[in-house]
């Protein structure tokens, strides 16, 4: 119950602070955005060629759905990145820059609990912002094309490719596809979490944050490495697409979000590690 | 009431704290004073378990912070000089949240203290709206809930204007004749700490030099100010009794010298003295002295 209490505190602060909706702000102005190429006639004489070229009606298929899977798949890695590193690397950083932790310090809670609470409100408001996205996409393709229309999801790199014709169908796959990549997109506040848990400063927990996620992005795209690609975080992380094959294979996609979820703690314990044993002078 | 045992600590191989020990017993108001740099953030950093000693303890009420910091700090509360807020939240949000780290909210509890602390028409408004010396109220008011026993006041006064310093300063002599509080007061304003405190420490350079009672100062030193005429025969006289002159118009006298006894020499031997009046040694004064020369009345030093 007080958990609750501390973590109701915590995502007050969270959601009170402005810069917590620039992230919100951003990826509607983007949703717009995608949607006006989308309604452009050259965009929609490509769309009709890839379709057909793979043997899809185009009017099935050029949909409020295939359009929101293409919105996520192409922003969440990088503008959703960003604002998950930047909220992750804030979240204690900014409170020790700030000097608000040694008011909190003052009181008998351990530093465990109250990494908990932070690490709690971090985990809320990814999964969250990743929600709110996926439906407002959703939302505003509907508006721009219409709410009919199944889904086509394709990603080379992932070996993806789905065509789902009926409405219920892809969008059952698509939101549970969302709901994969919210809980994968922890990971990344959980890396911006565990440098935040350190002496830094709040703007280099981010960076850094970023650093390696575009790090392992770019090393896993090298041929070199293609044998291995299922070591890189992202490549663990791109799992929520497997959903969106037609067989769902569960097991590769347990077996991914069993890794990110042992990732995820690892780095937590990391994080409170260094916080436990640092000074906090007044 | 708060034990503090044999402190050692070092930041970066440099000694910030040397074998630092002091009691504050319950219901007592005591100073701890130093220059920048002299230890007293850090003592207090490691009361609330926010530094780690190298050596030593720190017990609360019988509990000991390194290893039983909840207990410990649950009868605590501290104030620090500028403290940060959440700006862009409420007082009373702000209230409300800090609260919860300590066990929960209790709304009467808060309004009570609210009131008493004179913030109850601006608590709605966001902290980065309130002057200084309301968000000194408001630094009071979050020390204050849940009902702690003891205080940790470091530069609360800072900033202050003198009506905020008096206010201040009365609200928590009210607090301890009202509740028996405990108040840890870290200051650089000596002439608060004298009006305030029971006993004081002196820290220089991570050690302790003094430590003793604040009213006991003034008894001890035997220095006056005197005016008379015919200063040639006075200080025959006055060396004579052992005692010295200072300065023109001070004199110091040996502590067994009855200075009634000397006003009657002076007369006798034909001075007209117009005024004797002992000067009181000020905090001050003998924080000075002490920093002066690493000592002070080598009665009051114990190491």
């Amino acid at each position: 119950m007080i958990f609750l209490e501390q973590l109701r505190g915590e995502l007050r602060k969270l959601f009170a602070r402005p810069r917590t909706y620039m992230g919100y702000g951003a990826f509607l102005a983007l949703e717009a955005l995608v949607l006006f190429f989308y309604k452009l006639d050259e965009t929609q004489n490509w769309s009709r060629r890839q379709l057909e070229q793979n043997g899809l009606d185009f009017s099935t298929f050029y949909s409020s759905l295939s359009i929101s899977f293409m919105m996520i798949l192409l922003s969440m890695f990088t503008l959703g990145s960003i604002f998950f590193a930047l909220v992750g690397g804030d979240i204690v950083a900014k409170e020790n820059e700030d000097g608000n932790l040694r008011l909190v310090f003052a009181r008998p809670v351990t530093r465990l609990r109250l990494l908990l609470v932070k690490y709690a409100a971090v985990g809320i408001y990814t999964f969250t912002f990743v929600i709110f996205v996926s439906i407002t996409g959703y939302l505003m393709a509907a508006a721009a094309v219409g709410f009919n229309g199944g889904l086509f999801a394709m990603e080379p790199k992932m070996k993806i490719f789905a065509a789902f014709p009926k409405w219920a169908d892809g969008a059952t796959r698509l939101s549970m596809g969302m709901i994969g990549i919210a809980i994968s997109m922890i990971t990344l506040s959980s890396i911006a979490f565990m440098f935040s848990c350190f002496r830094i400063k709040p703007a280099a927990a981010t960076i850094v944050t970023l650093a390696i996620l575009f790090v392992d992005m770019i090393l896993q795209n090298f041929p070199f490495f293609k044998p291995y690609e299922e070591y890189f975080v992202t490549y663990r992380m791109s799992a929520w697409l497997f959903m969106l094959e037609k067989h769902i294979d569960w097991a590769k996609i347990a077996e991914s979000y069993v890794l990110l979820g042992g990732l995820n703690v690892t780095l937590f314990i990391i994080g409170w590690l260094a916080f436990q044993t640092r000074d906090f002078k007044t | 009431m708060l034990e503090i045992s044999g402190l050692w600590k070092q930041f970066a191989g440099k000694p910030a704290l040397e074998d630092v020990s002091f009691n504050v017993r319950k219901g007592e108001i005591y100073g701890l004073l130093g220059h920048n740099g002299a230890g007293k953030s850090t003592t207090l950093g490691i009361i609330l378990g926010m530094v780690e000693p190298q050596r030593g303890s720190v017990k609360i009420g019988g509990h000991e912070v390194g290893r039983e910091r909840a207990q410990a700090l649950r009868k605590v509360g501290a104030i620090f000089e500028s403290p940060a807020f959440y700006e862009y939240l409420s007082g009373w949000e702000n209230l409300r949240i800090l609260t919860s780290y300590s066990g929960g909210f209790n709304k009467a509890d808060a309004r009570e203290v609210v009131e008493r602390v004179g913030l109850t028409k601006r608590i709605d408004s966001k902290v980065r709206t309130y002057s200084h010396g309301m968000r000194q109220r408001l630094a009071l008011a979050q020390a204050l809930l849940p009902e702690p026993e003891i205080l940790l006041l470091d530069e609360p006064t800072d900033g202050l204007d003198p009506e905020g310093i008096h206010w201040f300063r009365e609200f928590i002599l009210g607090l301890r004749k009202e509740r028996g509080m405990t108040v840890l007061f870290n200051s650089h304003l000596l002439g608060e700490v004298e009006i305030m405190c029971d006993r004081v420490a002196i820290l220089r350079e991570g050690r302790r030099i003094y430590e003793g009672n604040v009213r006991e100062l003034a008894s001890d030193v035997p220095v006056f100010n005197i005016e008379l005429d015919l200063w040639e025969n006075a200080c025959q006289v006055i060396h004579a009794s052992g005692g010295k002159l200072m300065e023109p118009g001070k004199i110091s006298l040996p502590v067994e010298v009855d200075p009634a006894a000397l006003v009657a020499s002076l007369v006798g031997a034909g001075v007209k003295v117009r005024a004797f009046t002992p000067v009181k040694k000020s905090l001050e004064d003998f924080y000075m002295e002490i920093r002066r020369n690493g000592t002070a009345d080598p009665l009051a030093i114990d190491r």
